[in-house]
């Protein structure tokens, strides 16, 4: 992609967010469309999105891949890896090889590997003093992101932030804990929808996520709502 | 309007709670029978009378586990009501052993329903009556609806007893697994046609049944190793019964991979 269209490509980005936040939003949808945006627009195979929820834990709440989802949710698992890094340190994490020093993060740099996944940039979702997550981009392959993406990805974490925070302040703060309770509820029904669409349709947990995201992006409703319909069995893709 | 007496029955079982012991007794509020029994047996949970409305009752219960032959067998076995409504015009060939006991307690009738939940044997619910008797097809399919919502309450209850490690309240329940388990449970509930509430017992309840985790399990599931298919006949008008069948397997139908 050329620097052109690609400039293009995430003004119209920045614009969808910013739609997002003054439409009201789900919160689970606008951490999709941001994860979503870094898959299409840079240079990485996936992202995925760490949350801090209401109990003060990290919760992984959107992915665009079953291999990035593994990989965070293993590292919550082990209390260890590169994104918790990020997190704890609220700075930027550049993994730029998984091999090189494995020793950091045994666990990790394991599962990393076995899921095809050579380089991580973890990048805080923070705001001043407030770090609500991270935004973790992986690559297929070994090297450092190049410097564009690397601003083009910090821009955009910065606005989802500034979006969630925002609505923090906005409302008072328990009503932005019951939000994230909620997606994360919504989280456990978007699961349950994947694995109907991945028996009804013999497809893979990833597909079946891409199809429930496009069937939920082109009817304009939330991934929430779909999964329900889905689990309920009032809908079949 | 009349107060309808299955709608008192299934509000009695809705109502009986954590009280399994109190599982037969409405069946007696809609069905022309003397006295009910509930049981579990079968390779899930342990051979035991849960429920019995009266001594007779539970008799026909351990008559049938103590000669490891009668109609609750064979209920489980088909996954079918077996019905002998007039035990004094004819015999069964299937019990001889049952039937000649059964005679000597001077009951006239006796009807097993199956106790199953999708794809799992819970057991089954034995009826009696002194006086033979016939049930109608509405009240052979008002006892298929209630026999499964005791299924329900059984595994619940017996789960429930059992601390088996579940992901979701053992002592290291981890993000990765619990992610497997909605995962596979919305497989099951679509192998199943169930909801997802039924479909994450199932999965515990196999988990129970193999002695492994349910993240194990849910694996399993998910890399579609394990399948669970609806053997249930379910039938709106024509209830097929398991009567006058000859029905060699006692081992029931537990999936297996």
């Amino acid at each position: 992609m050329n620097e052109t269209l690609r400039s293009e490509r995430l003004f119209d980005a920045f614009a969808v967010l910013a739609d997002t936040l003054v439409a009201g939003y789900d919160v689970i949808d606008l951490l999709n469309t941001l994860v979503e945006t870094c898959h299409e627009l840079l240079d990485v195979d996936s992202a995925g999105i760490l949350l801090l929820t209401a109990h003060d834990g990290l919760e992984v709440v959107a992915s665009t891949s079953e291999a990035n989802s593994v990989v965070e949710f293993m590292q919550l698992d082990a209390d260890a890896g590169p994104c918790l890094e990020c997190f704890r340190t609220r700075s930027v994490v550049s993994l730029p090889d998984v091999d090189v020093d494995d020793n950091r993060w045994p666990e990790f740099a394991a599962t990393a590997r076995a899921e095809g996944i050579h380089s991580v940039y973890a990048i805080p979702l923070r705001l001043r003093d407030t770090t609500i997550g991270t935004l973790n981009l992986m690559r297929n392959e070994r090297g450092e992101l190049n410097h564009h993406d690397i601003k083009a990805a910090q821009a955009l974490a910065d606005v989802a932030t500034i979006g969630i925070l925002q609505e923090r302040s906005a409302r008072d703060g328990s009503a932005v804990r019951d939000q994230l309770q909620r997606a994360l509820s919504s989280r456990i029904i978007i699961e349950q929808a994947k694995g109907v669409v991945s028996e009804t349709s013999s497809v893979s947990m990833d597909i079946a996520f891409q199809r429930i995201r496009h069937y939920a992006r082109a009817h304009q409703s939330t991934l929430g709502f779909v999964a329900q319909q889905l689990v309920r069995g009032d809908l079949r893709l | 309007m009349q107060a309808d007496p299955f709608q008192i029955a299934s509000d009695a079982l809705a109502g009986a709670g954590g009280h399994v012991s109190e599982l037969a007794r409405p069946f007696l509020h809609f069905l022309p029978v003397s006295g009910a029994s509930v049981s579990t047996f079968g390779p899930l949970l342990g051979a035991e009378t849960i429920s019995a409305t009266d001594r007779l009752a539970g008799r026909v219960d351990e008559l049938q586990f103590d000669l490891g032959e009668g109609p609750c067998w064979d209920a489980l076995g088909s996954r079918l009501p077996v019905l002998q409504p007039d035990l004094t015009a004819s015999s069964p060939s299937t019990w001889p052993a049952f039937t000649s006991a059964i005679r000597a307690e001077n009951i006239g009738a006796v009807f097993a329903f199956p106790l199953v939940f999708g794809p799992l044997d819970i057991g089954a619910v034995d009826l009696y009556s002194i006086d033979p008797v016939t049930l109608t097809q509405e009240q052979q399919q008002q006892t298929l609806e209630l026999s499964a919502i005791v299924s329900r309450i059984l595994l619940r209850h017996a789960l429930k007893d059992h601390a088996l490690d579940n992901a979701e309240g053992s002592a290291e329940p981890t993000v990765f697994s619990r992610r497997l388990i909605h995962q596979a449970t919305g497989m099951v509930l679509a192998q199943l046609g169930i909801s997802a509430g039924d479909a994450h017992l199932i999965l515990q309840a196999r988990s129970f049944a193999d002695g492994r985790p349910m993240r194990d399990v849910a694996q399993d599931v998910v890399e579609r190793r394990i399948r669970f298919t609806d053997i249930d006949a379910d039938s709106d008008s024509d209830i097929p019964t398991a009567t006058d069948r000859r029905t060699d397997n006692r081992t029931d139908g537990e999936d297996s991979p």
